[in-house]
């Protein structure tokens, strides 16, 4: 039985490479030469030809072409095409340039930025915090139990369910907030001031539990060690928080981040039901004109395009977020 | 392939041979799955025109269609019943119901698939039929048919109530009807009698008329009623709010909400086609006039003295508040008397509402020099059948429609549920006769007079626009409408936007 690793010399390596890679302070100390520690490969066969690889991936790439690039192809050709119910007709770019002149189509671009960033912020803010309060909680694993309670839910039974509670007749929540003199003699879906903070609201309600949760996760792998040091230093818990906590939690925070950015710009179920884009598109985000033109005015060569650019800017901004996440801790400071 | 004891007694199974049968069970299993996974099935026996109308109506015995309608009070009551219809036909309809945006767009990925899914579909008049038309059968070869039952009543305009039958079966040409008359939802005003009686007094001395409600009560009127009733409640007083609109999310009904007024001053209409087939070519619109602009002032002034949740009120929610007793009077449509009637869930049923027709127009607010009418509008929901449908699905699908709107089912499901009926037969039938004047059992009659005998009839009527592009029209309404409600731009501003954005659409 062959071991698989190959002896090297150190006269393999070539004139005037350095042979040593210091470590600490001093070159001399655990200093190995680099490539005594490079283990090579035998082969002892030779090389699958190409072509077998493609035969083992040829089912998962037909299963993929068919459930999402065709669509996803059909899709571009459809944003090219005048269609409705009948057949497209070819209007190459028309429909992308059309957008520009649409105020419908960039105010929704606008009420989904605010939506999006009312929602992050306080479900980070919110989910954080609750994360740190139930982390090594007496009864941390009830309080985890109960916080999840609203994702279990459907988002547009959640809708129904808060479509209710802001009844203007007979809401619950109407009445607490009437009573609290936050809202005037109007309900709150049917103010163009207040409609998009109750849409707001119900999101935060229903997943901030999914940021707890991660978070949650994130926190029981803080090293506690450090933790540890910092205090023995003299660091407070807030200090020790900002200085050694949070820095740890960055790479599940950008998991969070991301999920969450990314459902709203899907997810519209919940809004549809409360408000349908009203009171006079206050809260017509762009998803919810997207699904407007796509199949109430049955544009759908319009929704195409107009689903692609939501598309597009998507992954840019995914693309974003991953990199400010990435950076180096010094660059970020 | 697989291991075999040395003494076994049974062949073992070669690799082929397995690959073989693992195939031809998943071809049978997918056979199988797509005749189970299919909605409509179809099986005939040809009938002659001299056959007994018992084989005309079973020729299509054994077969499977499905209809998919509008959660209304037909669809829950005739689904009640198909049992007796598959007695009748041996043909098993599955009746599917949904809210109204969700059957428009069930339907029209439907018709845009090319298949027939749902070979009998609900086709409301402008969110359904105006956009669609083109895509349902051609009913009008099969009236008459020997081989087919045919309704002794027959299907010309004469049997459905005024209008009816071209509201939601004739579109541009108006060479196909392509929908019967199933049901229908008529604008009329439910007002509180009690309260109106109570405050009669303190209004005429504030106003020198009595509050009262008649057939030639106009929206000014309305206005006063408001006006008073909202200084009431601002000065502490136990009295509902006088209006509200249904200015909620509902594009279609807020659409039809300010159609009403806008028509009942010197019958103005959006544009300048024939209202009740309408056109694939409105041109340009009249909205931007001074009379848009006029109506749209007193709408504002109408919005700023009713209930506060007008940009929250759907059609249902309107009528929650009616029923809740907060406000004094609203614009329904008839079929809603059923709910308000019902003392276990309204204040304002005993026979505390009374039903009149829409408010009449001001002829002080007539700027065109046109008429003033009590402008009624409506959603007439047909029955339809998808064209995609094979020639025999039509067939079988046919006989659905004339059964479910047979003068009989009609009679069965207003005295039942408090459906709507659409054909007159109906009216004159001594039980509906009578179900018109309290006590009745039949609420929805109680409304008849204000719709069937005078809110349908021209020159009332108003049912346009029909244009293929009647969705993202309603949509625009709603929107520029609700952002004058909430003060974000003025009536002048409002028209103008309503302006660009409709001649913008219509490519005018």
């Amino acid at each position: 039985m062959t071991s698989g690793v190959t002896n090297v010399s150190v006269a393999q390596v070539p004139p005037g490479t350095s042979l040593f890679r210091a470590r600490g302070t001093s070159s001399d100390i655990e200093a190995r030469p680099i490539t005594a520690v490079l283990p090579l490969p035998v082969r002892l066969n030779s090389a699958a030809p190409r072509r077998y690889y493609l035969y083992l991936m040829a089912p998962a790439i037909a299963v993929l072409a068919f459930i999402s690039l065709y669509p996803f192809v059909w899709l571009i050709v459809m944003s090219l095409q005048d269609v409705g119910v009948g057949a497209g007709e070819w209007v190459g770019l028309k429909n992308y340039t059309r957008l520009f002149n649409d105020v419908r189509f960039l105010e929704g671009w606008v009420l989904l930025a605010q939506y999006s960033a009312m929602c992050l912020a306080l479900q980070l803010s919110i989910g954080l915090l609750l994360a740190v309060i139930v982390n090594g909680a007496r009864w941390e694993k009830f309080l985890v139990t109960a916080l999840l309670m609203p994702m279990m839910m459907a988002p547009a039974v959640a809708g129904l369910v808060w479509l209710f509670l802001y009844n203007g007749t007979f809401g619950w929540y109407h009445w607490l907030f009437q009573s609290l003199g936050w809202l005037d003699s109007g309900s709150i879906l049917s103010s163009t001031d207040t409609a998009m903070l109750a849409i707001v609201l119900v999101d935060v309600w229903q997943w901030t539990p999914l940021i707890t949760l991660i978070a949650l996760a994130g926190l029981k792998r803080v090293p506690q060690d450090q933790l540890e040091a910092n205090m023995v230093d003299g660091a407070s818990p807030l200090r020790n928080f900002f200085a050694i906590t949070l820095p740890n939690l960055y790479p599940v925070l950008l998991i969070a981040i991301m999920l969450r950015f990314m459902d709203n710009f899907r997810f519209i179920d919940a809004a549809l039901v409360l408000t349908g884009g009203g009171p006079a598109d206050s809260t017509k985000i762009l998803p919810i004109y997207l699904f407007e033109v796509a199949f109430k005015f049955f544009k759908l060569g319009r929704g195409a395009a107009i689903a692609l650019t939501l598309l597009v800017v998507t992954i840019i901004l995914g693309k974003l977020l991953v990199r400010i996440f990435e950076k180096p801790k010094s660059e970020r400071v | 392939m697989f291991y075999k004891p040395k003494n076994a007694i049974y062949k073992s199974v070669s690799r082929r041979r397995f690959m073989e049968l693992g195939g031809s069970a998943v071809t049978m299993l997918g056979t199988g799955a797509l005749g189970i996974g299919m909605n409509s099935t179809m099986m005939s026996t040809r009938v002659q025109a001299q056959s007994s109308e018992d084989a005309k109506w079973k020729q299509f015995a054994g077969s499977k269609l499905v209809f998919l309608s509008e959660n209304t009070p037909p669809s829950f009551a005739i689904r009640d019943k198909i049992k007796s219809f598959y007695d009748l036909t041996g043909i098993e309809v599955e009746i599917l119901t949904d809210d109204l945006p969700v059957v428009q767009q069930k339907a029209g990925i439907d018709l845009r698939s090319g298949n027939a899914d749902y070979p009998l579909q609900y086709v409301q008049d402008k969110p359904i039929g105006a956009p669609f038309a083109d895509f349902y059968a051609d009913l009008s070869p099969m009236f008459g048919d020997d081989t087919l039952p045919q309704d002794p009543e027959g299907y010309g305009d004469e049997v459905w109530y005024d209008n009816f039958l071209t509201a939601c079966g004739r579109y541009y040409d108006g060479a196909k009807v392509i929908a019967l008359p199933y049901d229908a939802a008529v604008a009329c005003t439910f007002y509180r009698k009690d309260i109106y009686e109570a405050n009669s007094k303190a209004f005429e001395a504030e106003y020198g008329y009595a509050m009262e409600y008649t057939n030639d009560t106009t929206w000014k009127n309305v206005l006063d009623f408001a006006t008073y009733f909202k200084a009431r409640k601002a000065a502490g007083e136990d009295v509902p709010y006088g209006y509200a609109q249904h200015q909620g999310t509902f594009a279609w009904t807020t659409q039809l909400d300010i159609q009403r007024m806008m028509f009942a001053h010197g019958r103005w209409t959006d544009f300048d086609i024939d209202d009740k087939i309408g056109s694939k070519t409105p041109g340009k619109t009249k909205w931007g006039d001074e009379q848009s602009v006029l109506m749209l002032e007193k709408f504002k002034a109408l919005a700023d003295v009713s209930h506060p949740d007008n940009l929250a009120n759907g059609t249902l929610e309107l009528n929650t508040v009616y029923q809740s007793g907060n406000i004094a009077m609203q614009i329904q449509y008839h079929e809603f008397a059923a709910s308000i009637e019902d003392e276990k869930t309204s204040v304002a049923g005993g026979g505390r509402t009374a039903y009149a027709p829409c408010p009449k127009g001001a002829p002080e607010w007539i700027l065109n020099g046109g008429e003033a009418v009590n402008g009624t509008n409506c959603g007439i929901g047909g029955i339809g059948i998808s064209g995609n449908a094979t020639e025999e699905i039509k067939r079988a699908a046919y006989l659905f429609a004339i059964w479910s709107t047979s003068k009989q089912n009609q009679y069965e499901v207003l005295s039942g549920l408090g459906g709507t009926p659409t054909r007159k037969s109906v009216l004159a039938l001594p039980d509906v006769v009578a179900a018109r004047t309290r006590p009745t059992t039949m609420p929805n009659a109680l409304t008849f007079d204000a719709v069937y005998d005078f809110g349908i009839k021209d020159p009332n009527f108003v049912l346009g626009p029909k244009i293929p592009e009647a969705n993202e029209y309603h949509s625009i309404i709603a929107s520029e409408t609700q952002k004058m409600l909430s003060n974000a731009q003025t009536p002048a501003e409002t028209a103008s936007s309503v302006q660009s954005l409709l001649d913008s659409l219509n490519d005018a």
